[in-house]
């Protein structure tokens, strides 16, 4: 045996021969994050110029306060595009929560403390028929999201025929409102939140699912994923966090409307993309979709500083998305690569 | 083999009458025969041409922005700017009415402008720079979205007398205008599917690389593609305007699900490569009926959404069955 | 200059224009130098074969030559003209046509529009369907492929004949210069191929025949061009070249006779790890064998004789509308490669295509590989790169990958570490039978070597391994035991010396007795 363990270890250097290949350290999601949370400090700062009253401690804290709603809202949507979906039930989710809060709920009522979870479940359970609907029937996840948002808003519409009644549980306006140790409630449950959302989804086996599942479901399968286990799951995570989402508007601004979750989904989208998730999916990570989300709410109160009609809002902020599009292409980064070596 | 590739229902290659049937529309237009016959039950004035008219009068924006719709997506891309369109040329016939014959004219000429110009600039950022079609198409809607804004700030304004009349009227009291037009539509479509230009399309959506491999210019066909969807989408536009006579601001955005959903039920794939302009002008008359036929079964109109939303559901679903049957080899 | 000139001139008494002479090409893609100095002429008439590692340059040059890539130095000249394409649709217009190993044909159009692309007649700017079903006949007919119907929609052919026309509509439009790249890759004869190349050659067009398999370059090629390190070494006459002088020549040094002696390593009587009972499904039937620990059980078979089938059912991608599949004994019923992991002593399986079915490109090679026990090298859920990488380390050096390749993104490597990347998946679940389909597909000479010993090494320590091969020689050199299916049935089997390519490729072929249905297994190959 001796002879063949010879000729075989003298063709072991010549595995690699020839091959030079180098692969780049420094990789898009890096790049993306760093060059969004430049932008948000540029943004702040250049508000100060803007007006002095803004820029200031308090408007830091202020932003912060009202990123928390679409950083929570881009986790669920970023989990979503991440496996390759996308979920325009969003709006219908958030109102969901935010209505069920106000009148299951309502104000002084000792059960919130099972009774909020129970809504955070029910939005959970909208999450899973669409996710049932999109992995079981098939169903492509843009066209499941969009009947599940029409059933959901209409159901709503006739549950409360076209009145929404209740107020703001103690709890949600106790998490708005309140401070703990010095920092504003929402602020710290946004830094918990982004820290157990990043860690799970780039540190954990379950995130590693989903990035295998919106590379390519049928390779992911071959290499032991439970793939489909990981399909459902994104869609219920982005459920509950809408619900979520939801309670905590009701909470900052003491009601619940039957449109109040529209002016968020584009947003969500938007801060992931800005963030630089492929929309195909694989591809991403969630610093870069909390940049992109705080950029945007960055954005939304300067805006409103400014006095800017809401024409004129509308069309900056879609110039933005346009601008981090077109400064995110892949190209970039292939010739930023070879550029630096 | 894996079940990589769809045997095709593009009416190209060999395929089972019944499979060709569906994405050609063969299906959407049983579904919607059965679902007339159920309204002219419950509404024994369905069948009257004012009534015909009437309906043909309200489906004529969806059918026209699903028309349009169904271009991208058979190229395999999503159009959201179709809202955008919509709304801008909405609020700019409502803001800057044009009378009379010639004024319609213009009127036309300016929304088919509009229309192009969006579809230049969302064809110049997806096939030239290359951005997914649904985030640069998301951008320039919101984009459009605040130009509408600024042009009208709030619903009012009011359409030309000329266009909002005659256009909702009807030829020889039978045929209605708007029907006309969509009509001619869905013709032009017919032609440029034997076109150099649609087999392009159909083979973009279908694999884009092998398609850039055998000489087609994927680039113009794409950029061509969402040009030809955003004129459309103008037209969409225009007949909104003389269905409602009045400007809104957001009066594309409820067609923007809405178009997609009929794009599925008539059949078309929503990943490229297969289905047809006809078809989801269909299932935009089925989706309008179903509305109609909700309403007078008594159905409150607060309920209408659970029901389109599982019909969509459940057409979607039929229609990917059965392009899963023609497959098992 | 080739030697055995002497003995091309007694073939041809006049020596064959040069059609394409290319030197010194070069072509950098960043800080990364894919070619770095290539030099090759290809005469009139003559098949030019292309040989050379992955990493080698190999594809570089094709593109370059295609059109698809301009050079960054060098210069090319067709029929002593300067020739510069700028694009691949540029170079067909000049003559020069390639029919590509990822085949470029758009799958729901026809077969006819696929070969007149992107010219389809037509007037007033319709295309005519009665013309192009026409004109597409009429080309299918000249190439002895009128049994495929011009109508048919690419997706629903057979990969065999999607590489068929492919190839034929390269050749239609190759009027100086023909590309061939892997031609076979889907094929299961040559006699095909061959004969249109010949056909090609009198007429005096280049040929440029790229493949790894040297016998099929020995008999249809009169010379080659072997690159190593992004250079060409040398360009020689096949006729007095021997095999161990071009694996030289590609490796950089002279590679022992790769035959290793069989050890026998199965015990008879121990229970079977893998086994079949009359399994049957879609191109299946009656498929009944046992696979024993330390194990190397071959599939031989041509293209489409139920070897996917077969692989698919045993990974539980596919079930079987008959019979059982039994692991450890049992009879089971696998959901998936996920359930097969956990079935028993363990399934594992690499997939076919690894490009669409196996790896994932944008995460790293160390996470592509664990990513089957990811569960256990996590601590509470919860992992670091670091974590995988050193989980996956093991498994990397049982394929003689570098372990430096482990954080790339597995997409950026070569195909053949991205290979070693998936077997070396197959090896760290700790499954105890492999079933491996062609793995070695489209890989290079060294890459095969490590596989190759990662297989034996692995039975050797008791695991059981089934795989397939299109490469006779490899089914050769590692199978103790080989089934031939032929008509989706096992027709022959074959055991230690027994195993010879003659023998192979006879029963693959249908000839010689089937196998009888008790006891006697093998026939003595005479």
């Amino acid at each position: 045996m001796s002879g063949a363990q010879e000729s075989v270890s003298a063709v072991e250097p010549f595995a690699q021969t020839g091959d030079t290949r180098t692969s780049s350290k420094v990789s898009r999601e890096t790049i993306t994050t760093i060059s969004v949370a430049i932008l948000c400090v540029v943004l702040l700062l250049a508000a100060r110029f803007i007006n002095p009253a803004l820029g200031s401690w308090a408007q830091v804290e202020t932003v912060l306060i009202l990123g928390l709603f679409l950083v929570v809202l881009s986790y669920g949507q970023g989990l979503v595009i991440l496996t390759g979906g996308l979920d325009l039930s969003l709006p219908a989710v958030i109102t969901l929560g935010g209505i069920l809060a106000t009148s299951w709920v309502g104000s002084g009522n000792p059960a919130e403390w099972y009774l909020l979870p129970a809504v955070l479940v029910v939005c959970g359970l909208v999450g899973l028929i669409s996710a049932i609907g999109i992995v079981w029937l098939r169903v492509p996840p843009f066209i499941m999201t969009m009947a599940m948002s029409i059933i959901v808003l209409s159901a709503l519409l006739g549950y409360t025929a076209g009145t929404p009644r209740g107020s703001a549980p103690d709890a949600a306006v106790a998490l708005m409102k309140s401070h703990v140790a010095g920092l504003p409630t929402p602020v710290l449950v946004l830094i918990i939140f982004s820290a157990i959302g990043w860690a799970f989804q780039s540190r954990s086996i379950y995130g590693r699912y989903l990035y295998a599942i919106g590379t390519n479901v049928e390779a992911a399968r071959n290499a032991g994923v439970p793939v489909t286990a990981a399909r459902i799951l994104p869609y219920v995570i982005s459920a509950i966090c809408a619900g979520f989402v939801g309670i905590a508007l009701v909470g900052y601004s003491s009601g619940a409307t039957l449109r109040m979750g529209d002016d968020y989904l584009l947003p969500s989208i938007a801060a992931v993309v800005i963030g630089g998730s492929s929309i195909l999916g694989g591809r991403g990570s969630f610093l870069g979709t909390l940049g992109g989300a705080l950029l945007l709410t960055i954005l939304g109160t300067i805006i409103s500083a400014l006095g800017l009609e809401f024409g004129l809002r509308t069309i900056i902020e879609g110039s933005i998305i346009l601008i981090a599009l077109l400064l995110l292409r892949e190209e970039l980064f292939q010739r930023l690569r070879s550029i630096q070596r | 083999m894996t079940e990589r590739i769809d045997a095709s229902m593009t009416g190209f290659g060999r395929t089972s009458t019944f499979r060709g049937l569906v994405t050609g529309g063969g299906l959407i237009v049983l579904i919607y025969i059965c679902l007339y016959a159920v309204y002219a039950v419950q509404q024994p004035k369905a069948l009257t041409a004012s009534s015909i008219a009437a309906l043909i009068n309200n489906t004529a924006p969806l059918a026209l922005a699903a028309a349009g719709q169904a271009i991208i997506v058979i190229s395999r891309g999503f159009d959201l700017s179709v809202a955008g369109v919509i709304s801008i040329c909405n609020v700019v016939l409502a803001v800057y009415p044009l009378e009379g014959p010639g004024g319609a004219a213009a009127s036309v000429l300016l929304c088919l402008a509009i229309g192009a110009v969006v579809g230049a600039v969302n064809g110049y950022l997806v096939a030239v720079l290359r951005l997914q079609s649904i985030a640069a198409t998301l951008a320039t809607m919101i984009i459009c979205q605040g130009i509408a804004l600024v042009i009208l700030k709030a619903p009012g304004g009011y359409v030309a007398e000329w266009i909002s009349y005659e256009m909702t009227d009807v030829l020889w009291r039978v045929i209605p205008v708007s029907g006309l037009v969509v009509g001619a539509v869905v013709l032009a479509w017919l032609a440029i599917k034997r076109s150099a230009f649609g087999i392009s399309l159909y083979a973009i959506g279908a694999d884009e690389a092998s398609a850039a491999l055998s000489g087609i210019n994927t680039r113009r066909v794409r950029f061509g593609a969402h040009v030809l969807a955003g004129c459309i989408y103008g037209l969409a536009g225009f007949m909104l305007s003389a269905q409602t006579a009045t400007g809104s601001p957001t009066a594309g955005t409820p067609l923007l699900m809405l178009c997609f959903a009929a794009v599925a039920l008539g059949g078309t794939s929503l990943s490229g490569g297969k289905g047809g302009v006809f078809a989801s002008v269909m299932g935009a008359a089925t989706l309008t009926l179903l509305q109609k036929v909700l309403f007078s079964s008594g159905v409150s109109s607060f309920y209408t959404g659970m029901f389109q939303g599982t019909v969509l559901i459940l057409a979607v679903v039929f229609s990917a069955l059965l392009a899963r049957s023609g497959e098992a080899k | 200059m080739p030697s055995g000139q002497a003995a091309a001139d007694a073939a041809e008494p006049r020596e064959r224009p040069c059609v394409l002479r290319c030197s010194g090409l070069h072509k950098a893609y960043g800080a990364t130098v894919a070619l770095q100095h290539a030099d090759i002429a290809l005469s009139a008439g003559k098949v030019h074969a292309l040989m050379g590692e992955n990493g080698a340059g190999k594809s570089t040059l094709v593109r370059i030559i295609a059109g698809a890539v301009s050079p960054g130095r060098g210069e090319m000249y067709l029929d002593d003209r300067p020739y510069r394409p700028h694009s691949l649709m540029d170079a067909r217009r000049i003559g020069v046509a390639t029919a590509f190993q990822e085949l470029s044909l758009v799958p729901n159009l026809t077969v006819a529009q696929n070969l007149l692309l992107p010219r389809l007649p037509g007037s007033a700017g319709l295309v005519s369907a009665r013309k192009t079903f026409e004109l597409g006949g009429e080309v299918l007919a000249r190439h002895g492929l009128d049994r495929i119907d011009p109508r048919a929609e690419i997706a629903s052919l057979p990969l065999a004949d999607r590489q068929r026309i492919e190839i034929t509509r390269a050749i239609e439009n190759a009027t100086r210069v023909l590309i061939l790249d892997e031609p076979t890759a889907s094929l299961a004869e040559t006699d095909w191929l061959f004969e249109r190349i010949r056909h090609v050659t009198g007429k005096g067009v280049a040929v440029l025949y790229i493949s790894h398999r040297l016998g099929e370059v020995r008999e249809i090629c009169t010379e080659a061009t072997v690159l190593r390190n992004g250079s060409s070494i040398a360009s020689v006459d096949l006729s007095a070249a021997s095999d161990s002088q071009i694996f030289e020549m590609m490796v950089g040094r002279k590679v022992a006779h790769k035959r290793l002696p069989r050890a026998v390593r199965s015990e008879r009587g121990q229970q079977p790890r893998l086994a079949a009972r009359q399994l049957g499904g879609r191109n299946l039937h009656d498929i009944s064998f046992e696979l024993r620990p330390g194990e190397v059980l071959g599939v031989a078979a041509l293209e489409g004789q139920g070897q996917q089938s077969l692989f698919r059912m045993l990974a539980g991608l596919e079930s079987p509308s008959q019979g059982q599949v039994l692991v450890d004994g049992q009879p089971t019923k696998l959901s998936g490669p996920r359930a097969a992991l956990r079935t028993g002593s363990g399934i594992a399986y690499l997939p076919e295509e690894r490009k669409t079915e196996g790896i994932l490109s944008g995460l790293s090679a160390a996470t592509n590989i664990v990513l089957p026990i990811i569960g256990g090298v996590s601590r509470a859920s919860f992992l670091t790169p670091r974590m995988e990488l050193r989980a996956a380390r093991d498994a990397a050096d049982k394929v003689e990958m570098n372990p430096r390749y482990l954080d790339f993104a597995i997409g950026d490597l070569s195909g053949g570490n991205q290979q070693k990347a998936l077997i070396a998946r197959t090896l760290v679940t700790g499954a105890k039978t492999l079933l491996l389909f062609d793995p070695s597909r489209g890989v290079d000479v060294g890459t095969k070597q490590s596989i190759y010993q990662a297989i034996r090494a692995f039975a050797d320590g008791g695991g059981s391994v089934l795989f397939y091969s299109s490469e006779l020689p490899e089914v050769v050199q590692l199978a103790d035991r080989c089934l031939v299916l032929y008509g989706g049935s096992i027709f022959r089997e074959f055991e230690g010396d027994d195993i010879s390519e003659q023998a192979l490729v006879a029963a693959m072929l249908g000839h010689g007795d089937a196998i009888s249905e008790e006891g006697a297994m093998h026939d003595r190959a005479h």
